[in-house]
């Protein structure tokens, strides 16, 4: 019976007109895979969106821990910001990079960014750390307002990056 | 030849001394070592697959320890050994081995006395006491179930036991990580791999325009593991609970734990290769927190992850602090972080001058000691490349076998002496483990190296003595402090850390140009102290916590 099938499938192809096969992709296929590309980049933004409130998480923090005059916690928050968070959000990173996704992969060809970094930039990171190693040595209010400014001026670009 | 041209001559031969003189190096040391393996009787080659190494696991190499196993007074030394491979044939199973220390630095093989020459592809040796009984037991970390051997008099008994990943587990170290005064045990993974694909592996990788061994890019990291003991020897699975799980699964090799903080609890540090560091907090109560990116203990000082092996840990800058150096891949710098405290570090490398030393090799196990007996102390840092296909390219400073170095810390500068450091120094292998004792009880501290494809080199201290000496043999204490002319060393207890080895377990000083007597006290992991006053350097002493 089932070769009965293909045998009549077969006929039914040979005997086709040849304008049956328009030497074009089916359109409905075209608009699924229109609609799945737009899930795919609206899924990127969302990570985009996500890794910056991960960012505004520990920025609120590092400024609040700043304002309270506790320079060695204000440190670690601001670590974590210059990180893209702590070695458990770089285990996630990792896995989506063995996954073969780079969220900015043209900017990690240039150096721009590290593999699998999303907001942060190598130049950013750095002066980042060396804010937050400053304010965590910090002996002063002045040494630490010197070390928050440095911060500032790298995250603040990050948080908002249209302005 | 006229006069004129004859001084002529000798003017340019002058020029050619002096400015000779100015370019090579002129660094001169006390620290003299020679090759004393194959006097001593080590000879057992040890095997890590196949000459053309086209799989990852054939490059990890394995360690050493050196440990007291039969309670005589003297170091014995266990070797690991892994498998020989022809093509896709396993054609040796190596054997681990076990030499006694017959005194004096010469060793017999007791192997087959003792039941310890387990044969599984073999990683890495922790050396810890699980019973609590005094004698030293042995973790072997496998390409494949790791073993737990039990000390009973001098002899050894595999035991059935749930410690240990079925896997490629790199390292591993005994410490009391939820404090109820007995040994747990974590176990470093690396990659996830069968023996199948080891024996079916081919190179694939293109590196400077040669084809080498493909990872660690590419394969699933094995995650870590953490055991609890119940102080009779029995572990438990206590990773999850414990917050000592791997989350990035990263690719994993040396292990480190030692009181960071100064808060009385013992910290973890692992190296992983490729990946940021881990560096876990003990929170107290079998707890631990992961600290690692905020730290600045996991990566450089640029924030960049490097290619971590092997760690050494202690107080080079005798603060107070024990500090972290931490060994990595070829074409970029080994990374020395000083202890800030409360849980900061800081990349001092460049201050302290381990840039340019340590830029070229591919560095592995390594140490603290002071070898010279100045009062300070110095690093050694064993290297080989992984891959063989190195010594072909011409455009690399660096081959498959690498000279190992010594580092000497002068006037607050880590200086490369090697050249100058005896015909020790001249050995050339692709070494990976290494452990620091006094072999031969003499005083000042003697090296173990294993090699890849080749014996274990044992490089014997014959270095000029710049000072007096002192050793503490106290295996449960936590710290100890010799004071001497106004000046204190403190030495903290460091299970693990150098890559897949481990050392001797008493606490080892040079002093230095001291006068007269030392006061020793020593710090039990309760906080308790034991006051030796007026102590006689230049000896070993022991220290009970029971037995005042």
């Amino acid at each position: 019976m089932r070769k009965l099938s293909v045998a009549a499938l077969a006929l039914a192809v040979l005997c086709m007109p040849a304008w049956a096969f328009a030497q074009e992709s089916p359109a409905a296929m075209v608009g699924t895979y229109d609609a799945l590309a737009d899930a795919i980049l609206a899924l990127k933004q969302a990570e985009s969106d996500f890794v910056r409130s991960l960012l505004v998480h520990h920025f609120d923090a590092a400024h609040m821990h700043h304002e309270q005059g506790r320079p060695e916690e204000a440190a670690r928050d601001m670590a974590l910001f210059a990180n893209e968070g702590d070695n458990a959000v770089a285990g996630v990173r990792k896995r989506l990079l063995d996954g073969g996704h780079h969220h900015n992969a043209a900017g990690e060809a240039a150096g721009i960014y590290e593999p699998g970094y999303v907001i942060v930039t190598r130049a950013a990171k750095e002066s980042m750390l060396a804010a937050a190693a400053a304010m965590r040595q910090a002996g002063n209010e002045e040494a630490a307002q010197a070390a928050w400014h440095d911060f500032m001026e790298a995250a603040s670009s990050l948080l908002h990056p249209e302005e | 030849m006229s006069d004129s041209r004859l001084q002529g001559l000798w003017t340019g031969l002058l020029l050619l001394f002096v400015s000779a003189g100015a370019i090579l190096p002129t660094a001169t040391t006390a620290i003299h070592f020679v090759d004393a393996g194959i006097e001593a009787g080590i000879t057992l080659v040890t095997w890590h697959g196949r000459s053309d190494k086209p799989h990852l696991l054939e490059s990890g190499g394995a360690g050493a320890a050196l440990l007291d196993y039969d309670l005589d007074g003297d170091l014995d030394l266990y070797v690991v050994n892994g498998w020989r491979l022809d093509g896709v044939e396993v054609v040796d199973r190596g054997g681990n081995a076990l030499y006694q220390n017959t005194g004096g630095g010469a060793f017999v093989d007791v192997t087959a006395a003792t039941g310890v020459g387990d044969r599984g592809w073999g990683t890495a040796v922790a050396v810890g006491d699980i019973e609590g009984d005094g004698d030293p037991d042995l973790f072997v970390t496998n390409f494949g179930r790791d073993v737990l051997y039990r000390n009973i008099g001098g002899r050894f008994e595999a035991v059935e036991s749930d410690a240990g990943i079925d896997g490629w587990s790199s390292s591993s170290v005994f410490f009391d990580g939820d404090g109820d005064g007995d040994e747990d045990l974590f176990v470093t993974g690396y990659i996830e791999a069968t023996l199948e694909e080891v024996l079916q592996a081919e190179v694939g990788l293109r590196w400077k325009n040669t084809e080498v061994m493909r990872g660690p890019f590419g394969f699933e990291g094995l995650a870590n593991r953490y055991f609890t003991n119940d102080g009779s020897g029995h572990f438990s699975d206590a990773t999850d609970v414990a917050g000592l799980d791997d989350p990035g699964l990263f690719y994993s090799f040396g292990v480190a734990a030692t009181d960071l903080d100064a808060d009385g609890l013992v910290d973890l540090y692992v190296a992983n290769d490729s990946n940021p560091n881990y560096l876990y907090r003990n929170l107290g109560g079998g707890r631990f927190e992961e600290v690692g990116l905020w730290s600045g203990a996991a990566l450089d000082h640029r924030g960049l992850a490097q290619a971590g092996m092997g760690i050494a840990t202690a107080d080079y800058d005798s603060d107070g602090l024990p500090d972290l150096f931490v060994t990595n891949f070829a074409d970029d710098t080994c990374t020395l972080y000083r202890n800030l405290g409360r849980m900061a570090f800081e990349d001092v490398s460049a201050a302290v001058g381990l840039v340019e030393p340590t830029f070229d090799p591919l560095s592995w196990g390594t140490v603290f000691a002071d070898f010279d007996l100045d009062g300070d102390l110095d690093l050694f840092v064993a290297n080989g490349h992984i891959y063989p296909q190195a010594d072909a390219v011409p455009d690399v400073k660096t081959s498959f076998a690498q000279s190992n170095q010594v580092l000497e810390y002068v006037d607050g500068v880590f200086r490369e002496v090697s050249a100058a450091a005896g015909p020790g120094l001249a050995v050339r292998e692709s070494s990976r483990g290494v452990a620091v004792g006094d072999i031969d009880n003499d005083g000042d501290l003697d090296l173990v190296i294993a090699n890849m494809d080749a014996r274990p080199t044992v490089l014997r201290n014959e270095s000029s003595r710049l000072g007096e000496w002192m050793i503490v043999d106290a295996p449960a204490a936590e710290a100890v402090e010799v004071t001497a002319d106004g000046r204190t060393w403190r030495r903290q207890r460091v299970r693990g850390g150098s890559y897949a080895s481990s050392s001797d377990g008493r606490f080892h000083f040079g002093l230095g140009r001291i006068t007269g007597q030392l006061d020793v006290r020593v710090i039990w992991p309760d906080g308790a102290e034991t006051e030796l006053p007026r102590v006689t350097p230049g000896q070993i002493i022991t220290a009970d916590q029971h037995r005042e």
